[in-house]
């Protein structure tokens, strides 16, 4: 394939490491454990699906000497099987336990990771309340002595379960039928949501339903759908909300009344699966942001001086791998299923496609001095 | 009980020392004799007692197999043949058989020379073993003995490497070697055929890995050289004459052409002549391979690699350098080493694994300060780079490849179980097929259930049909016949025929039995009676009144007589074959009933 050996070529200049690697299944969940394992879990409807917890090759981890690490693959370190397709993953912290939740969307499954075998087993179940046919619930993970799994479908059934005994600890009490597309615990009594149509808010559990708000953002414009991601390094605002046209507002928890920033992203055409959104904050960065889901790229975004007015910014840098080394000839180009920044290496990142490819790349910063 | 064992050979549950015997329909065989390359004591040896304590292997062994060249395929050959003692057939393929010796020769120097080891096999050694070599081509059934029979199959991963079939009859295995399912550029990718083993026997060492891309391998060599040599460094590759040397060349051609770039490379004429002899013995090896080179009649006609002087070590500015041997252990390669260690901007790239006491090896491991002849001290500033370029089937490899085989289970050698669970639950769920996973040292036995094939003769199937009711397609139906097993043939043919061809005379046998009836009438009424009273019930059968009195149902006879001392008895001979004798015995039981009365 000609275009693939120029992109290798032309690769040689724009990334410092590339890895490229081709799961069994394609996956919509890369979840890190530590900073040396990532969770992967397959979305079939029809068939069994995967979840596996894969350690990172050796010549990524190691710190010295990569020179001399010749291990390039991952490593296949517990692996277990699902019925049903699994959408997100989340860990629960200092546990072996994993919380899962997709479609069907009448479950959320808790798993365990064996210590003495390489299995992940199935444990228990929890019954989600509000059962509708194509909605599935968000998940988040409260984590304390008794981790409590934060999780709804629409605002109004947003609650938080015990894990152990499956009580429900906390829950929303309005009966506001917004449809979630986020949840992220912030702290151990705040977490953050975000509804299908750009509403943000955060919530302190300890007090009756009184969230610091948005006004959704897309609800005069174009509407849409929107996902969120609170993150962010440096003095910027550090809650980003992704809208499946590519607009981008940032805001500052402290007032979420207006965006503090807007851009509007390099993209040629809405999101095609707007489920798949994902933005997120780079952990080493300053005010970097990555977005994916409206093609088969990844695009890296420096936020730093933007303003209100909504402009349309060009990308730091765009990962195009998943196009260009593509195997199979369908026709259907890839599209980009998620992605998440390395805990510690600045400019690391892991992107997963539909067609099953799963890449470890970093990129160079033409920016800085050589 | 038909069985198939199974027994991974040595201690320890590292990869390396591969050595599996396995035991077929009474048959022995050895699958690869590797050397563990990290013991420097008798632990390094696959443990050859498992096979037989006092005994001798030669009469013990059908033959051995070897899969391919690599050192832990076939690094305890010559121990094995020479020393421990071994002298059948060992079957390999011909690159194998002409590469193997080198290595082992190469291996042998080392270990002697720079190890001082003392009690290794010597070169003599290696030669008296590789006379004992049987060489196959790929698909060629060879006949080992009357009954067992093995294959070669396409595996990829280096030059020569084979998959094996073992069949005995109808009972087979397979065993994998080292395979790769993905083509890289100078190799095609493993194959084989739905042959449906008993068994598939393959290593589990990389079956827990999702391989990272052929293609972002090669960027990272190109890109290394590439740092390298826009700094004006020199960049040394040491390789092997074959294989990778020729990947990695056609890699860099491809890329100079497409950079435009100018720094020299070159290809150490040792290794030209080698290479150029073994590619037009073993061309039909690298022809498998799927996608077109530009090397069309000489594997050295590349537009920018030249032949190497020693004399070009010296010459100031930026290169890049292909020269043997791989290991750093000796000549050309460690002399150009030498001389560019110590600058900081050079780089030495080594493509594979290096045995302990090469240099190689010591600059893998961190060393910096290297001792060289006449206690010199060698200060290594130059860059070290180690690159795995040898490809190997993953977790996706080997279910593809168990998919075309179609075993009916799966067995995988050097893992812990415990860490192969999953694995283990995929292959049994995905692929039907049950799964096993032995520890080194433990045998694992497969039932079977071989197929035994009998031809019916032609006369007997016809008799059969004949008679009457035609056969229910799927039902059983029950034959009698007579099995004659000679020379390993099997028929079945009708007791009368077998008699003929065994020219023995057939027996009657006959019995006759006497009932007792209170019937004071004379022989001939009793007959009728008699005659009547069976024609009634026996609807089904051909029941007849001879003019003789007597009266006869199918075959059997019966006849009316009168007792000796009492005249109101009457005696019934019933008279059958052993044919008949189930209707025989009913018709007894039925007459001792008695007779219904006689009506008018």
């Amino acid at each position: 394939m000609e275009s693939a050996e120029d992109w290798l070529v032309e690769s040689l200049r724009l990334y410092q490491d590339f890895h490229a690697f081709d799961l069994s299944g394609a996956t919509r969940v890369l979840e890190w454990i530590g900073d040396k394992g990532v969770f992967v879990a397959g979305y079939e409807s029809l068939k069994k699906n995967e979840i596996l917890h894969l350690i990172l090759p050796l010549r990524l981890s190691v710190k010295e000497n990569q020179g001399l690490c010749p291990e390039r693959d991952f490593k296949v370190c517990h692996g277990g099987f699902s019925d049903a397709s699994v959408f997100e993953l989340k860990h629960v912290p200092d546990t072996r336990l994993l919380v899962t939740t997709g479609l069907p969307g009448s479950y959320l499954h808790v798993w365990q990771v064996a210590e003495d075998s390489d299995v992940i087993q199935a444990v228990s179940t929890i019954a989600v309340p509000e059962k509708e046919g194509g909605l599935w619930p968000r998940v988040a993970i409260f984590s304390s002595m008794a981790p409590g799994v934060l999780h709804g479908v629409r605002l109004r059934s947003l609650k938080v379960v015990d894990l152990e005994s499956q009580k429900t600890t906390y829950t929303s009490g309005v009966s506001d039928s917004e449809e979630l597309s986020s949840l992220q615990v912030l702290a151990a009594d705040t977490f953050a949501f975000s509804c299908a149509s750009g509403r943000l808010g955060l919530v302190d559990i300890r007090q009756k339903w009184a969230p610091s708000e948005t006004i959704s953002p897309g609800a005069g414009a174009a509407g849409g759908r929107w996902c969120a991601e609170v993150g962010g390094r440096g003095p910027g605002p550090s809650i980003a909300s992704l809208g499946s046209n590519g607009q981008l507002c940032l805001f500052d928890p402290r007032d979420l009344s207006h965006p503090v920033s807007s851009a509007q992203c390099s993209v040629s055409a809405p999101s095609p699966d707007p489920e798949l959104l994902r933005v997120t904050w780079a952990p080493g960065l300053d005010n970097c942001l990555a977005i994916s889901g409206f093609d088969g790229t990844v695009q890296v975004y420096d936020a730093t001086s933007w303003d209100g007015a909504g402009r349309q910014v060009e990308p730091l840098f765009t990962h195009r791998g998943h196009i260009f080394l593509e195997d199979n000839q369908t026709d259907t180009a890839p599209l980009v299923t998620t992605h998440t920044w390395h805990p510690h290496k600045s400019r690391t990142l892991l992107s997963a496609a539909s067609d099953a490819s799963l890449h470890v790349w970093d990129w160079v910063d033409t920016r800085a001095a050589h | 009980m038909p069985e198939i064992r199974v027994t991974p050979l040595g201690a320890g549950q590292d990869v390396g020392r591969s050595c599996i015997l396995v035991s077929i329909a009474g048959k022995n065989v050895m699958l690869d004799c590797g050397m563990h390359m990290g013991f420097s004591d008798d632990r390094r040896f696959p443990d050859f007692s498992y096979i037989t304590r006092n005994g001798r292997l030669t009469d013990f062994l059908d033959c051995v197999i070897i899969s391919h060249f690599h050192l832990d395929h076939c690094g305890a050959l010559p121990y094995f043949s020479e020393m421990v003692g071994y002298d059948g057939p060992i079957y390999m393929t011909h690159p194998t058989q002409a590469i193997c010796p080198i290595l082992l020769e190469d291996y042998r120097k080392i270990a002697v020379d720079k190890k001082g080891e003392a009690n290794f096999f010597t070169s003599q050694m290696i030669k008296d073993c590789m006379k004992k070599v049987v060489a196959v081509h790929l698909h060629q059934t060879v006949q080992v003995d009357d009954e067992l029979e093995i294959k070669a199959y396409y595996a990829g991963h280096v030059l020569g490497a084979a998959m094996f079939q073992i069949k005995v009859g109808s009972e087979s295995v397979v065993y994998t070697g080292d395979y790769n399912m993905t083509p890289d550029r100078h190799l095609g990718a493993a194959w084989i055929d739905k042959c449906r083993p008993n068994l598939l026997i393959t290593e589990s060492t990389y079956a827990t890995t999702i391989r990272d891309s052929k293609r972002c391998r090669e960027r990272d060599f190109l890109k290394k050289v590439h740092e390298a040599v826009e700094r004006g460094g020199k960049v040394l590759i040491p390789v092997f004459a074959l294989g990778r040397a020729q990947e990695l060349c056609i890699l860099l051609e491809t890329f100079w052409e497409r950079m435009n770039l100018k720094a020299p490379i070159y290809f150490s004429t040792g290794l030209t002549e080698k290479a150029n002899h073994y590619y037009k013995l073993f061309i039909t090896w690298t022809n498998q391979k799927i996608r077109k080179t530009f090397v069309q009649r000489n594997m050295f006609e590349f537009k920018h690699i030249k032949a190497f002087d020693r004399a070009f070590a010296d010459n100031p500015g930026p290169m890049v350098v292909f020269a043997t041997p791989g290991m750093l252990h000796a000549g050309q390669s460690l002399q150009i080493f030498r001389k560019w260690a110590g600058n900081e901007k050079n780089m030495v790239i080594m493509p594979g694994y290096c045995v302990q006491g090469t240099v190689g090896h010591k600059i893998l491991s961190g060393q910096r300060k290297l001792e060289m002849e006449g206690r010199q001290v060698l200060e290594v500033k130059m860059q070290v780079e180690y690159m795995s370029f040898s490809a190997h089937a993953d977790a996706k490899g080997i279910m593809q490849l168990v998919g075309q085989a179609e075993p009916e289970s799966v067995l995988l050698v050097h893992g812990e179980a415990k860490k192969m669970e999953f694995l283990k639950q995929k292959i049994e769920q995905e692929l039907r097929v049950s799964c096993y996973m032995p520890a080194n040292g433990e045998t694992v036995t497969l039932p079977t259930s071989p197929s035994i094939p009998v031809g019916v003769s032609l006369g007997l199937l016809k008799r059969e049909m004949a008679q009457g009711l035609l056969p229910d397609a799927k039902k059983p139906r029950l034959l009698h016949g007579t099995l004659i097993m000679k020379d390993s043939n099997f028929r079945l043919v009708s007791s009368e025929q077998a008699l003929k061809e065994l020219g023995l005379a057939e027996h009657q046998l006959r019995f006759t039995c006497r009932v007792h009836l209170h019937d004071p009438r004379k022989e001939q009424e009793t007959a009728l009676r008699v005659y009547s009273h069976l024609k009634s019930v026996l609807k089904d059968h051909c029941v007849q009144h001879l003019p003789d009195g007597s009266v006869t149902v199918e075959s059997i006879l019966i006849q009316a007589a009168a007792h000796s001392e009492d005249p109101g008895t009457k005696v019934l001979l019933v008279s059958w074959t052993y044919q008949d004798e189930e209707l025989g015995s009913y018709l007894t039981s039925l007459l001792k009933k008695g007779l219904p009365q006689a009506s008018s």
